[in-house]
């Protein structure tokens, strides 16, 4: 039954050009004389190529419901209003961040000062027993993002007003100070539930703060 | 096998700028990240259904996007996120190729069958139903068509992936080349 040509399975290298020069010449003389391998050469060259065009093609149904389901999307998604600018609402707090987040760093700042410093300021709140190992253990990963975040802002702050960068810049400052500071502070006495919280809260602020920033730009 | 991380470039068609939306989703964003799936699904899952088959491409592109979101704080920008999320879904669809069943209809393998076909008859039509065509070739020859004739691999990229050699998937090139034509052909003849 097999009675085949033994250039026939070397035919799909000739088209692809992986043959070695001295076998390419030999099949190109032997193309001259076998109609066949003529042939399949042809239809494999137009088979290579309208493979490549191949159109990509949607699904049939949405599969974004189901996806978000299982990365746990709804107790994650914060409601981003997207704006062009802040509004005054917004500048506002913002300029109440920076002062949450400057009675942070006094606090860390009282702290370090001595054994009896007094428990952390009320607005940050008891220290969240979940989000005292993230601070820590989340930091690569916030350094990271906040990185990429901070490339993206670069590159098309020119697309938000120069009111909203200018509060943007001094926020982020005085967040990066408290986070600084709160870093510092984990060196010496790491296991700190208040300093792990605080942490964590103000890595979270900035994070939050730099979303709504690219996500300014990205609706651009 | 899960890194998706590139050793080489792999080939991609061109996509838009994702880089906010991938900083965004990074940073724990999945409005984002719905955005970077909405631009990227129907490649995605046009790879799945032809590395896969139709019946599990739409579970298996889910996947795909839940790993992307798991291995996201991976990703460093060294590619482009579209390259990176081809590669990941390439790894993934490759690994979970062995545990689906294979029950589907397939093409016979057959040196004899392949040989008969090809000798005979007019060329066969190559604008035909080239997507059903290769939904039903043998696995092992479908994949390394879908990556070296649809995807742009190089036979020592697939050879990687696989853990075959070059030359093992060269030969499985070339016979799932001489199936699809052979199973063309009658179809062709049919329009004639």
């Amino acid at each position: 039954m097999t009675n085949r040509d033994p250039w026939t399975a070397r035919l799909s290298e000739y088209v692809d050009g992986e043959l070695a020069a001295d076998e390419r010449v030999e099949l190109e003389r032997h193309l001259t004389i076998c109609g066949e391998c003529r042939t399949i050469v042809a239809d494999v060259g137009r088979l290579r190529d309208l493979a490549g065009t191949l159109a990509d093609r949607e699904p049939g149904r949405d599969l974004w419901p189901a996806i978000n389901a299982r990365i746990g999307g709804e107790a994650r998604m914060l409601p981003l209003r997207r704006r062009w600018a802040f509004t005054l609402p917004q500048l506002a707090a913002a300029a109440v961040l920076m002062l949450v987040v400057g009675a942070g760093g006094a606090a860390i700042a009282l702290r370090a000062t001595g054994p009896a410093a007094s428990p952390g300021p009320a607005v940050i709140g008891p220290a969240d027993p979940a989000a005292v190992p993230i601070a820590l253990a989340a930091s690569t990963s916030f350094d990271h993002a906040v990185a990429e975040l901070e490339r993206v802002l670069a590159e098309r702050r020119n697309l938000l007003d120069t009111a909203t960068v200018r509060v943007l810049e001094q926020s982020l400052r005085t967040i990066d100070r408290a986070i600084a500071q709160a870093r510092a502070a984990l060196l010496t006495d790491p296991n700190d539930p208040y300093l792990n919280a605080h942490l964590a809260e103000t890595m979270r602020r900035k994070l939050n703060l730099m979303r709504r920033a690219a996500t300014l730009v990205a609706t651009s | 096998m899960d890194d998706p991380t590139p050793a080489v470039d792999s080939p991609t068609r061109a996509g838009p700028d994702d880089a906010v939306d991938v900083a965004l989703a990074q940073s724990g964003d999945t409005q984002a990240f719905e955005r970077l799936y909405r631009t990227h699904v129907g490649r995605v899952f046009s790879l799945a259904r032809r590395m896969m088959g139709p019946e599990t491409a739409e579970e298996a592109t889910q996947d795909v996007f839940v790993r992307a979101w798991e291995k996201l704080g991976s990703f460093r920008g060294e590619a482009a996120f579209g390259t990176w999320l081809h590669r990941l879904a390439v790894n993934l669809l490759l690994s979970q190729r062995t545990r689906l069943g294979r029950d589907r209809a397939r093409l016979e393998p057959t040196d004899g069958v392949l040989e008969h076909r090809a000798g005979r008859g007019p060329r066969p039509e190559l604008v035909m139903d080239l997507e059903t065509a290769i939904g039903r070739l043998p696995e092992g020859a479908r994949q390394i068509f879908v990556l070296h004739d649809v995807e742009g691999y190089k036979h020592e990229e697939i050879g990687a992936q696989l853990g075959i050699a070059v030359g093992t998937s060269k030969a499985q090139l070339h016979r799932a080349r001489m199936l699809l034509r052979s199973h063309l052909e009658p179809q062709a003849r049919e329009r004639m």
